[in-house]
């Protein structure tokens, strides 16, 4: 019953959102240097099986940036970067959850729970400026921790994966 | 009744009310608090400031290990170059979350840390340049870079294992700070279970009180419905409109069969007579429809009741309304009071035919007493007239025995009817100035021979400041100094009477008398009894005493009468001492020269022409006996109407008139006398009646009477009397228009008016033109005018004022006619304007400084009616 609550909320979502995005006929192919692959139950492609964006692409999601300060760095940070949700509804994704994965291969599961309004990004930029790979570039992704106690918790940290560059969303 | 266990349940209910809020207060709100600190605890808890920190510190060797890995990689084949700069880069972004990730603050506050720390940040800042250079210059500083990364190696794992053991510092202080917050929660709940145990234990103490309470109104309520059930009476419970709710199994007896019966049904409908429930409604229930509380003469009444077999009886009714709040209720309780009504009727009955009877024999003693009188006043008057006659000694003797046995009887006659007058209630005490002298020593002089026979001395005086002229009954109180005197003379032989007169104390109208006697006294326990009527007591008091024991008891009676007390002190061989305690009001304006003249008889003096109506033979015969005897003449009538005319055509002197007459009784022939303006119009009118009450001598004073005497007729008062009224008729007072003529000029106001005028004679001058045109107004008058009277008075005090004296009387008369509804003579207003000349011509005569002596004055010859044709000899009836 959740299950499908749960895939009937993402569709609706994704007809919400669909228009909105800059891909209303499918995913353009990217010019720039790859940052993000993205496979598993998704409905909107370029690559194959897999939908790929470069930084360009992420832009054109429709940014939104956050200010919070983080565990693992000192002072208040903003992170600009695409909604997770956002970016799953641009990929038509159906799953209930999904597996990022790190350069480091460091793995974590995000269930679709977290897939909301107000919930995590997909950061790009950091106090404005791309993250390197030595600054846990070149992608991370942040929840608003002061937002929320919710966010606080240590799942939370460790669903916080940078240095990211791949998403599976599974069935 | 609800505290009658005596214990103090008010204040402690008071305690007890509050006592467990306060506690609750008291925990609800440590209970907050601590649940407060230990949210804020578990909220500390729920929220991970460290992210996995064993991941990340072993992460850090991990990743060390790789990068060094990868090194080895690349010297090996410089296609691994990229995957080397990666790891470096993965290695560099781990060392950068050491040193600024806020997590890994604690271990950087860790001494060793900053040596180790600036090790590693000394490699990567010059391995980083060589990193980004070529793939050509990283080939070649290969070798180098393993040989600092070994250098390098034991600073990264120091700064793990720092990491490791600074953590688990924390961990344990974090666990002790759950352990803490834990206890803490224990104690919280420990603190609630123990409040909750507490009112617990509080409210079951409560309920056991309620259950007390409930078990004790429900033994009350029982009790109570016992009480009502064994009533007598019936009860009925209604609501406030009336309706009955409930009532007792004598209710139900009484006005239906069952109580469930009886229920909803009007009570006025269910306890009236058939019919008549609207005036019960209407009437005593009034204030049901009124919707209002009974007033007081509305909770308790009698009714007429019927019950359900359609008897009726009479029922006395206690009805209230009860408030309770919720449930307002009206009870009344009837009960059958025919047997009361039906007793107290039987002993009503019983009463009132035993008064009859105590009244019937009063009656009966009054009139046999009375009718007694009038026989033996007959036989003691003969026996006064034959003691004037030629007798030889032993007749004499024999006739003062007779005598005095008359006397005791008739004393013995008056004394019953005394006594039935006063327990007949119908008298009241007269007030009437006199002399307490003259009365005292008119008591002294009456019982003065009994005190020579006795060879007793009685003397009297004032204790203390005197107050001789008093206002009171004299009669009554002469009675009862009699008494006094009269037993202590009986009891007292060759000793001595003290009569003393003494003020009260508290200085008020108070006066007591009281009666000293030196003779054998009364033992203390009959001292009590001696006021008792018919009182003789068995004692030498008792068997020397005469008559029928009144005396006193009538004396006592007599004092109440007068509103005084009685009283008697004595011992057995001390004597005894009589008091009576009245108030006597000093007397206003009673002039020396009339004292006497009530008590004491002046000497004979000029023969009077007197006329006797009495219907009475005997009393006749005696009447013209005393008065014949003192040298006055005496015509009889036999009764009222011929008395009156013979007054009309015959002026005497004054006239004795009884009372009670057939034809035409005394007052009403007085009042005919006085009307019909006959000869004796103004003579002096004595009323002789033995009931001379108060008020009965008012009645006849009114009728025209101008005094009364008391019967039996005693000689001395009646030739006192006689001197009196003939004395004062003669001497014109301000408010007496009959009798004397007055002179035409009064010298004494003229003398006056002569210092007033000073020579004035102006005054006169209008005083003689007023004068003279009402006089002339009056003449030719007609005597019924209206205006009559109040001219006349006018003009009375005008001449009055001037010593017209004459003129003014005659002015009086004629108003004073009119003023009793008679028309005056119109002979005596023609008379008017002759005397108005003479007065006028003798005043004017007198201010004209030519005075002339008293002997000038004449009588006026308008007082015509005044002086009638006298006839010389008496007029006796056939």
């Amino acid at each position: 019953m959740r299950h499908i609550l749960g895939h009937l909320r993402n569709a609706c979502i994704a007809l919400l959102l669909a228009p909105s995005v800059a891909f209303a006929n499918g995913l353009p192919t990217p010019t720039g240097e790859v940052l993000l692959a993205i496979d598993g139950a998704i409905t909107v492609t370029n690559d194959g099986d897999r939908a790929i964006f470069d930084r360009d692409m992420l832009a054109a999601l429709g940014p939104v940036t956050v200010e919070t300060t983080t565990v693992w760095t000192e002072g208040v940070q903003t992170f600009t970067g695409v909604p997770l949700a956002r970016l799953m509804a641009a990929v038509g994704a159906t799953g209930d959850s999904l597996t990022a994965r790190a350069i480091n291969d460091y793995a974590i599961s995000i269930p679709s729970e977290d897939w909301i309004e107000g919930g995590p990004i997909v950061a790009y930029l950091n106090n404005g400026a791309a993250m390197p790979l030595r600054e846990k570039g070149p992608l991370w992704i942040v929840y608003p921790y002061d937002s929320e106690p919710r966010f606080q918790t240590e799942v939370i940290f460790s669903r916080s994966i940078w240095q990211l560059d791949r998403l599976t969303v599974d069935n | 009744m609800e505290r009658s266990d005596g214990s103090p349940r008010v204040p402690r209910s008071r305690f007890g009310r509050w006592l467990p809020v306060a506690g609750l207060c008291i925990c609800v709100g440590i209970v907050a608090a601590s649940s407060w600190i230990v949210l804020r605890k578990i909220r500390e808890l729920s929220t991970a400031n460290t992210d996995n920190l064993q991941w990340t510190l072993s992460q850090g060797d991990v990743e060390f290990l790789r990068f060094r890995v990868g090194l080895e990689q690349a010297r090996l084949s410089t296609e691994r170059l990229d995957d080397l700069r990666r790891r470096f880069d993965i290695f560099y972004s781990r060392m950068m979350t050491f040193g600024n990730g806020r997590i890994l603050a604690p271990l950087r506050a860790r001494a060793g840390f900053g040596e180790h720390w600036s090790q590693v940040l000394g490699f990567l800042a010059s391995t980083a340049p060589l990193i980004d250079a070529s793939d050509e210059a990283l080939a070649r500083a290969l070798p180098r870079l393993s040989a600092a990364a070994e250098e390098v190696d034991a600073n990264v794992r120091a700064l793990t294992l720092l990491g490791l053991s600074t953590f688990a510092e924390e961990s344990d202080d974090l666990r002790t700070r759950v352990v803490e917050t834990l206890v803490m929660m224990t104690f919280v709940l420990a603190l609630l279970v123990a409040s909750l145990v507490l009112f617990a234990l509080k409210y079951r103490k409560l309920a056991s009180v309620a259950d007390d309470r409930a078990a004790e109104v429900q033994i009350k309520a029982a009790r109570k419905r016992t009480i009502v059930e064994t009533s007598l009476d019936a009860i009925i419970v209604t609501d406030f409109d009336g309706r009955v709710r409930s009532c007792n199994t004598v209710a139900a007896r009484m006005f239906g069969h069952c109580a469930e019966g009886l229920a909803d049904r009007d009570l006025a409908e269910l306890i009236a007579p058939e019919g008549e429930a609207d005036a019960l409604r209407a009437g005593p229930l009034a204030f049901l429809a009124a919707g209002r509380d009974p007033g007081e003469d509305e909770t308790r009444f009698e009714i007429t009741v019927a019950d359900n077999e359609g008897r009726t009886f009479p029922a006395e009714v206690s009805i209230n309304r009860a408030d309770p709040g919720r449930d307002p209720i009206v009870v009344a309780y009837l009960r059958d009071i025919s047997l009361r009504k039906e007793a107290e009727a039987e002993l009503r009955g019983a009463r009132d035919r035993a008064l009859a009877g105590e009244k019937a024999k009063a009656e009966f003693l009054a009139i046999a007493s009375h009718e007694m009188r009038t026989p033996l006043n007959g036989m003691l008057g003969t026996m006064e007239l034959m003691r004037d006659g030629a007798l030889d000694p032993r007749q004499r003797e024999l006739l003062e025995r007779m005598q005095a046995s008359g006397g005791i009887l008739l004393d013995l006659a008056n004394d019953v009817l005394d006594l039935a007058r006063l327990e007949s209630g119908k008298l009241v005490a007269e007030r009437q100035p006199f002399s307490v002298t003259e009365l005292v020593e008119s008591v002294l002089e009456t019982t003065e021979p009994i005190a020579k026979t006795t060879g007793n001395e009685v003397s009297w005086s004032w204790t203390g400041p005197p107050r001789d002229h008093v206002t009171g009954d004299l009669r009554r109180l002469r009675q009862v100094l009699l008494n006094f005197v009269g037993n202590a003379l009986k009891f007292t032989e060759n000793g001595n009477i003290r009569i003393e007169a003494a003020l009260g104390r508290d200085g008020g109208d108070e006066v007591e008398f009281s009666v000293t006697d030196t003779g054998i006294g009364i033992d203390r326990d009959d001292l009590g009894r001696v006021f008792n009527d018919f009182e003789t007591l068995d004692s030498s008091y008792a068997r020397r005493s005469e008559g029928a024991g009144l005396g006193l008891g009538i004396a006592k009676r007599l004092a109440g009468l007068m509103d005084g007390s009685i009283g008697a002190e004595s011992a057995p061989g001390q004597g005894s001492r009589f008091w009576i305690r009245l108030p006597l009001p000093a007397a206003e304006g009673l002039a020396e020269d009339t004292r006497g003249s009530v008590l004491t008889a002046r000497p004979e003096g000029e023969p009077l022409d007197l006329l006797v109506v009495e219907d009475n033979e005997l009393n006749r015969f005696i009447l013209r006996g005393f008065l014949e005897r003192a040298g006055h003449r005496v015509t009889e009538a036999s009764d009222g109407r011929s008395g009156v005319a013979l007054a009309q055509t015959h002026g005497f002197d004054a006239i004795l008139m009884d009372v009670s007459m057939p034809v035409m009784d005394g007052m009403e022939a007085s009042r005919a006398i006085r009307r019909d303006r006959g000869a004796s119009a103004s003579a002096p009118i004595i009323g002789v009646t033995a009931h001379a009450l108060p008020e009965e001598t008012k009645r006849f004073r009114d009728s025209g009477m101008t005094a009364c005497l008391g019967k039996p007729v005693d000689r001395s008062a009646l030739l006192a009397m006689l001197e009196t009224v003939t004395a004062h008729h003669n001497v014109p007072s301000e408010t007496s228009s009959e009798g004397g003529t007055p002179p035409l000029l009064d010298p004494a106001i003229l003398a006056e008016l002569a210092d007033v005028l000073q020579g004035d004679d102006s005054i006169v001058q209008k005083l003689v033109d007023d004068a003279g045109r009402d006089v002339s107004r009056f003449v030719g008058m007609d005597p019924s005018d209206p205006d009559l009277p109040r001219i006349a008075h006018r003009c009375a005090g005008m001449v009055g004022n001037f010593g017209l004296a004459a003129l003014s009387r005659s002015l009086l008369d004629i108003e004073r006619i009119c003023k009793v509804g008679g028309t005056p003579d119109p002979a005596a207003l023609q008379a008017l304007g002759p005397l108005w000349s003479e007065s006028r011509d003798a005043l004017v005569t007198h201010l004209g400084l030519v005075p002339r002596p008293a002997s000038n004055e004449r009588a006026p010859g308008s007082a015509a009616a005044k002086s009638p044709p006298r006839d010389e000899g008496p007029i006796s009836p056939a």
